[in-house]
């Protein structure tokens, strides 16, 4: 079953599992969008420019972090590589580009990205499940009975771990019944995804490093899961003032 | 829940979150790289030994302390053929810093016949190892064609290319990270 799901998303097809997911998660935050005062064309405008920001930002970032490289062969900056991309670089230009767009139509911030959250939570989804595919983010070796064989070794299944911490985080948003406060969906959404992410980045077998020994992902998810904290009392008390 | 059970909360999670990082921290002195060989970044490359149509033997261990490319190819791929004037253009100007390219048909999949007109339409000058039993094809696990591995001086794979054809400034920035 695994061989044949790797087989048959094996890369670069595995981008294919990232394209459907952006698809179903957009069409499920279009369902609920009116719910926190965003319209559907709203909601399809911000997401296809924060895509497009994505997708000029993540090649423009490596562009300029290589740019004696690209002075040299400059056609490359327009080459159909997509291995010419920096993913930090695209998130950056996008939700910077998604801030300002919002800003100019006089979107609320909150009810954004609450309305988005849907679409991140299955986005996650997908960027586990082509982790699996493409055998990236592997685990480290192990003997417990749920091990697969990856890379010459059995490991821990860390992309399935990551698929099924994304999928139960999805659950636990959508099925929710209570309408929470704007800012609060999507502050839950991303302090439970670092926090499984904290979790599951210790069974990864492919962790670098900072000051000689701590895990930098499960450095930056634990920033990531603080921050949220913080935003999280800052929206319960602005929200409580407010009301 | 009230706003002091909310911080309790996020306190004692954030101390559970330390101390799960600081329980998995690597122990001093620990490997830096994984020892295992696979056709994946971080690993060691997989070793093979391969000969060229003129009988000439490689061994891809025996090159540690060069930056090597195995690109593994087909005269039948598209792709293939688009980036080896590319692969040639590199090869030319950074063999003399330690940059060695092994490109190995896929014999196995491909006609041998049709390798020595290849190599002269494209005037290629680095090694064009064969692979006709296909074990280096099945080693590196190879489901597209070309699949290229850059490998440091370490022996260590640092990047690994899936599907081509490969821009000169791609193979730029990947040669140039594996020869540091």
């Amino acid at each position: 079953m695994l061989t044949l799901f790797r087989n048959l998303f094996s890369p670069p097809r595995h981008m294919i599992l990232l394209v459907a997911a952006a698809w179903v998660g957009l069409t499920l935050a279009e369902k609920r969008a009116e719910r926190y005062g965003i319209s559907k064309d709203e909601l399809n405008n911000i997401t296809f420019y924060g895509l497009l920001a994505f997708i000029i930002g993540g090649r423009l970032s490596f562009v300029l972090q290589n740019i004696s490289t690209f002075l040299k062969s400059p056609s490359g900056i327009i080459s159909i590589n997509p291995d010419i991309f920096d993913p930090i670089g695209a998130t950056a230009v996008a939700l910077i580009f998604m801030l300002v767009y919002g800003q100019r139509r006089n979107l609320s911030l909150w009810h954004t990205l609450d309305a988005l959250t849907p679409f991140f939570a299955i986005l996650f989804i997908g960027i586990g499940l082509s982790h699996l595919a493409a055998g990236t983010s592997f685990g480290k070796e192990t003997t417990l009975p749920w091990g697969i064989d990856l890379w010459n070794a059995t490991r821990h299944p860390t992309q399935i771990y990551e698929t099924l911490a994304s999928l139960l985080i999805f659950g636990l948003l959508w099925f929710q019944k209570q309408n929470p406060r704007p800012g609060i969906l999507f502050l839950t959404f991303a302090a439970l995804t670092a926090a499984s992410h904290l979790f599951i980045t210790a069974f990864r077998g492919d962790s670098a490093f900072i000051c000689n020994s701590l895990n930098q992902n499960q450095v930056i998810a634990w920033i990531i899961l603080a921050a949220s904290f913080l935003a999280l009392e800052f929206r319960f008390k602005q929200t409580k003032n407010a009301g | 829940m009230t706003q002091s059970q909310r911080i309790t909360l996020y306190i004692l999670v954030l101390i559970a979150g330390a101390a799960w990082i600081f329980l998995n921290a690597a122990p001093a002195g620990a490997p830096a790289v994984v020892n295992t060989s696979a056709p994946q970044a971080g690993f060691t490359a997989p070793d093979f030994t391969l000969k060229t149509p003129q009988g000439e033997t490689y061994t891809l261990s025996e090159l540690k302390g060069n930056a090597v490319l195995v690109n593994l190819w087909a005269t039948w791929c598209p792709p293939c053929r688009a980036e080896m004037p590319a692969i040639q253009k590199m090869y030319d100007e950074y063999k003399d810093q330690g940059f060695v390219v092994l490109a190995v048909n896929s014999t196995v999949q491909d006609s041998a016949i049709e390798i020595p007109t290849f190599i002269a339409e494209y005037s290629l000058n680095f090694p064009i190892l064969l692979d006709e039993l296909g074990d280096v094809t099945r080693m590196y696990q190879v489901r597209s064609l070309p699949s290229s591995y850059f490998i440091n001086r370490l022996g260590i794979i640092t990047e690994v290319v899936i599907g081509g054809p490969m821009s000169e400034a791609l193979l730029r920035t990947r040669i140039e990270e594996a020869l540091k």
